[in-house]
């Protein structure tokens, strides 16, 4: 399995006040294509700060972070911007779908923004990815007009729409009940199984760990623990 | 173009979900919009009139002056009351070969401008005329009618000093010397006197009892020394109102109608006149208005002037209609007069038409009727007063202009008398002096000589009249050509080759205006001559900076309201940036560059911008629109000067819409870089912290 992203010895530091917080102490972790992983860990262990350097919306203090091989600390804003639009996709915790968009033109953003696909190829991909997440009556709907669940699905739509090679979730069941957050990570993972897209998801929640194929566990910003095949009952 | 349709929609649908900001930020930008669109359509107008009634009645377009003038030649406002110094054209007659020649130019037109003071015969005055000229005729009735004015004049003189002799403190010897005068003058005995001997008791009234009556006030009448026919033809407001245009090479003067109105017509008559205009031009009321309330009292003390004028027959018709208005009011035709000059809102129009159809037959309406001569003293440029009697042609008017002070104020006189009054004297004058100087002499001359020679023996001369004291050049000049009179008419053909001021040039076409300066001023350069030209906006004096003021006012106004409206853009901008932060950090997380998002916030004020501008200039031109077929309508003189009338027609100039809608795009868009570049720093990573 070839490697997506690598994290090598990486250490993350807050300025605050006079002071810095170490949010990440030294951490390496490499994830390979088609991977379904859960950073598990308690609030504030550091798993927030991770995802946003593999999310490439942070870069490191020191060591290195590389996403399919190119390492984010040489990049610029505008080629981080690039990265992140052709090769990652955000699965958010409170959705953060643009409120004055419909579900159709909320998934359709990322593609034009991406550009040169002609109207017709882009409506084929958008009405894809809408009927695979099974919102095809709530096309026209805009995010207020939807439930908690439908608006994570328009996420993962649009997280999804322009094919990313890994796709970035920070605990994307927390603000949804138990059993519809059972049904976004049954949906994430027939996608991961169907496309072979990479799924690093952060969360402290053990129905979704145990969907998970690797776990990563941290505490105080470190790698405590890893599983891969995840034994029952484990929290 | 598919992002264009996005960020299009995406800030049509922001705009739609901050309603309240979108709604203050677009009205102020819309009323902005609508101000400039508004403001700057009328003063163009405006300034279009004014050039109108200006260029086109008194000043031309251009106007040409010696390059030597020390002063700036001004028509209008302070700088006009002044005297001026202004060179002198020489040779006029080639600088207006050499401007005519110049493409553009419709006409060059002589002119200088100065001011005399007309002096009128008193009431008085024109009572003992005509008693003596009873006496010379020998009816004895018509001399017993005129006996009864000059007398009823007298009784009234005498008691006007009797009551000023209880106003001043200490026994004044003038009062007392003209109570013992008037005294005699309104006894028996003395008429009984003046009908026996009829020459004694004449030199009397005339020397004794005229001078005490003073009912004239100071007047200025302003006037434009110029070939009149070349000016009747020149200026197409000009027309005339009553009388004729004198003949070719005639001396005499052309009065505005509005000033005759002013200084000559008979008071009680132009103050009916001013209160019935008041009334139906400008729907005032007597109950509401305090100046038509003095007005009425003034009127109900002029009895005099109407009744003085009146036959014995007159007299008698007239008091007999009045007795039977005012069967309650006691005393004489005068008290009955008054009781009718106390004019209300209710009674006014039907007295007015009375007034009009019954008493002003019978009364001289102008002290100086058309066709009479009278005498306009000035002072010259040297500086000693100076007497020219002048023939009134004719009044006149500029067409649209009637009730405008500033347009009416110049009267027109021809270039000779203009010359006199001013005291500019050609050589042949001079030597026509000097010859004077040596027959008579001179030095013997003083102010009563002058005087007695002035009213005493040969009124038809053209006279000087010269104060004590002066020197004997002055007195000379004074006197001017006293021997032999002045020519009753000159030469036209010559008259050009004496002495200019300034020159007016009015032009085929407004527009060509600085083009045409330009050509003036390389053809003056080309042929020597040592002319300037000015443009009209600068010699209008206080007038021709109103419209700067104007501008001013206005372009401070929009400038104030654009600040506000940039302020505030920007405050709920930066505000909406706050609120929206969520949202951009997504968008940068999701992979739209820093430049997707300025885009995008500029382009929410953009088509705000747009949107508000498009209303405000829409709705700025449909007033405009609506006025330009209405017109605006107003009776107030300085409004008809402004419009060139009493309405003006606004029209839509097309540039004046595309600035204000540029001036507000550009507006909108300074305005949202601040706010939109703040935006653009957000970073992605705030998506990443979403609400718990």
């Amino acid at each position: 399995m070839a490697a997506i992203v690598e994290v090598e010895n990486v250490i993350k530091e807050y300025p605050l006040g006079k002071l810095s917080v170490r949010a990440l102490d030294g951490v390496s972790v490499t994830f390979g294509e088609g991977e379904f992983a859960a950073i598990a860990a308690p609030s504030g262990a550091g798993k927030t700060t991770l995802l946003n350097l593999i999310g490439c919306v942070d870069v490191p203090t020191s060591g290195v972070v590389r996403i399919d091989g190119q390492a984010t600390t040489d990049l610029s804003d505008a080629q981080l911007t690039a990265l992140r639009l052709h090769k990652l996709g955000f699965i958010f915790q409170s959705f953060n779908l643009i409120a004055v968009l419909d579900t159709y033109q909320n998934v359709e953003f990322p593609l034009l923004l991406l550009g040169g696909m002609t109207k017709k190829e882009r409506d084929r991909r958008v009405r894809a990815i809408v009927e695979q997440v099974g919102l095809e009556k709530q096309i026209r709907h805009r995010p207020n007009e939807l439930s908690g669940g439908q608006r994570q699905r328009v996420a993962i739509a649009r997280a999804l729409v322009t094919q990313p090679r890994i796709v970035l979730a920070d605990e994307p069941t927390a603000n949804l009940d138990s059993a519809t957050g059972e049904n976004i990570i049954a949906l994430m993972k027939e996608i991961n199984r169907k496309a072979r897209t990479t799924f690093i998801f952060s969360t402290h929640d053990p129905k979704v760990i145990a969907h998970a194929e690797r776990v990563i566990r941290m505490a105080d910003g470190k790698i405590v623990g890893e599983e891969n095949r995840l034994a029952e009952g484990v929290a | 173009m598919e992002r264009v349709r996005i960020l299009l929609l995406m800030a049509l649908r922001s705009l739609g979900g901050h309603k309240i900001k979108g709604l203050i930020v677009g009205s102020l930008l819309a009323f902005g919009t609508f101000l400039f669109v508004m403001g700057t359509t009328l003063l163009e107008n405006i300034e279009r009139a004014m050039e109108a009634s200006i260029t086109q009645s008194i000043t031309g377009h251009v106007q040409l002056v010696s390059k030597d003038a020390v002063d700036r030649l001004a028509f209008f406002g302070p700088d006009a009351s002044s005297e001026q110094d202004l060179g002198v054209l020489e040779d006029f007659p080639r600088i207006r070969e050499v401007a005519s020649r110049v493409p553009g130019v419709a006409a060059v037109v002589p002119m200088g401008r100065y001011y005399g003071q007309p002096i009128l015969n008193t009431e008085l005055d024109e009572a003992i005329e005509a008693l003596e000229e009873a006496v010379a005729g020998g009816d004895a009735e018509l001399i017993e009618d005129r006996i009864g004015k000059v007398r009823r004049m007298t009784k009234t003189l005498h008691e006007d000093f009797e009551r000023l002799r209880l106003l001043v403190r200490e026994d004044d010897p003038e009062t007392e010397k003209a109570l013992q005068v008037l005294g005699k003058a309104t006894s028996d005995a003395f008429w009984e006197e003046l009908r026996a001997n009829p020459e004694a008791g004449l030199q009397f009234l005339s020397f004794e009892v005229a001078k005490l009556s003073d009912d004239q006030t100071m007047v200025y009448l302003p006037f434009i020394g110029t070939d009149l026919h070349r000016y009747a033809e020149s200026f197409v407001h000009f027309e005339m109102v009553s009388g004729e245009m004198p003949p070719p090479g005639s001396r005499g003067i052309l009065i505005s109608q509005a000033a005759y109105d002013q200084n000559f017509k008979n008071r009680p008559a132009r103050l009916l006149e001013l209160i019935h205009e008041a009334r139906t031009l400008d729907r005032r009321t007597i109950a509401d208005d305090p100046r038509l309330q003095d007005m009425v009292e003034r009127l109900k003390e002029m009895t005099a002037q109407v009744t003085m004028h009146l036959t014995p027959q007159a007299t008698a018709e007239l008091d007999a209609d009045l007795r039977a208005r005012f069967p309650e009011v006691e005393g004489d035709l005068d008290d009955r007069l008054a009781a009718f000059f106390a004019v209300d809102d209710a009674n006014f129009d039907e007295r007015y038409a009375y007034f009009q159809e019954r008493i002003v037959p019978l009364i001289p309406l102008y002290r100086v009727p058309v066709g009479g001569t009278f005498t306009l003293r000035s002072m010259t440029k040297s500086g000693y007063p100076k007497a020219v009697n002048v023939k009134l042609w004719g009044t006149f008017r500029f067409k649209g202009l009637e009730r405008s002070e500033l347009a009416s104020a110049y009267s027109l006189i021809d270039l000779a008398s203009f010359r006199d009054l001013l005291g500019l004297m050609t050589a042949e004058k001079r030597r026509e002096l000097d010859t004077i100087r040596s027959e008579i002499e001179v030095e013997e001359i003083d102010a009563d000589d002058v005087e007695a020679f002035l009213f005493g023996a040969e009124p038809e001369l053209e006279i000087g009249s010269v104060e004590e004291g002066l020197d004997l050049d002055a007195r000379l000049e004074a006197l001017d050509v006293a021997e032999g009179g002045t020519p009753e008419t000159f030469d036209p053909a010559e008259i050009e080759k004496g002495t200019i001021l300034n020159a007016a040039v009015v032009l085929d076409d407004p527009s060509s205006l600085s083009k045409t300066m330009v050509l003036l001023e390389e053809a003056f350069e080309r042929e020597g001559l040592r002319v300037k030209a000015i443009p009209w906006t600068e010699v209008t004096g206080v007038v021709g900076q109103l419209v700067v003021v104007l501008r001013v006012v206005l372009y401070v106004l929009i400038g104030i309201i654009f600040i506000v409206a940039l302020v505030i853009i920007n405050n709920s901008m930066v505000m909406a940036t706050m609120d929206r932060i969520g949202e951009i950090g997504t968008m940068r997380a999701i992979g739209a560059g820093r430049g997707f998002v300025l885009v995008l916030f500029l382009l929410e004020t953009l088509v705000l911008g747009l949107f508000a501008s498009a209303l405000g200039a829409l709705g700025a031109t449909g007033i405009l629109a609506a006025l330009g077929s209405s017109g605006i309508h107003t009776h107030e003189p300085f409004f008809i000067f402004l419009f060139g009338g009493t309405a003006l027609y606004p029209a839509i100039d097309v540039a004046n819409v595309v600035w204000g809608f540029v001036v507000i795009v550009i507006i909108s868009v300074i305005s949202t870089l601040y706010p939109a570049r703040l935006a653009a720093r957000v970073p992605p990573i705030v998506a990443m912290q979403g609400k718990e």
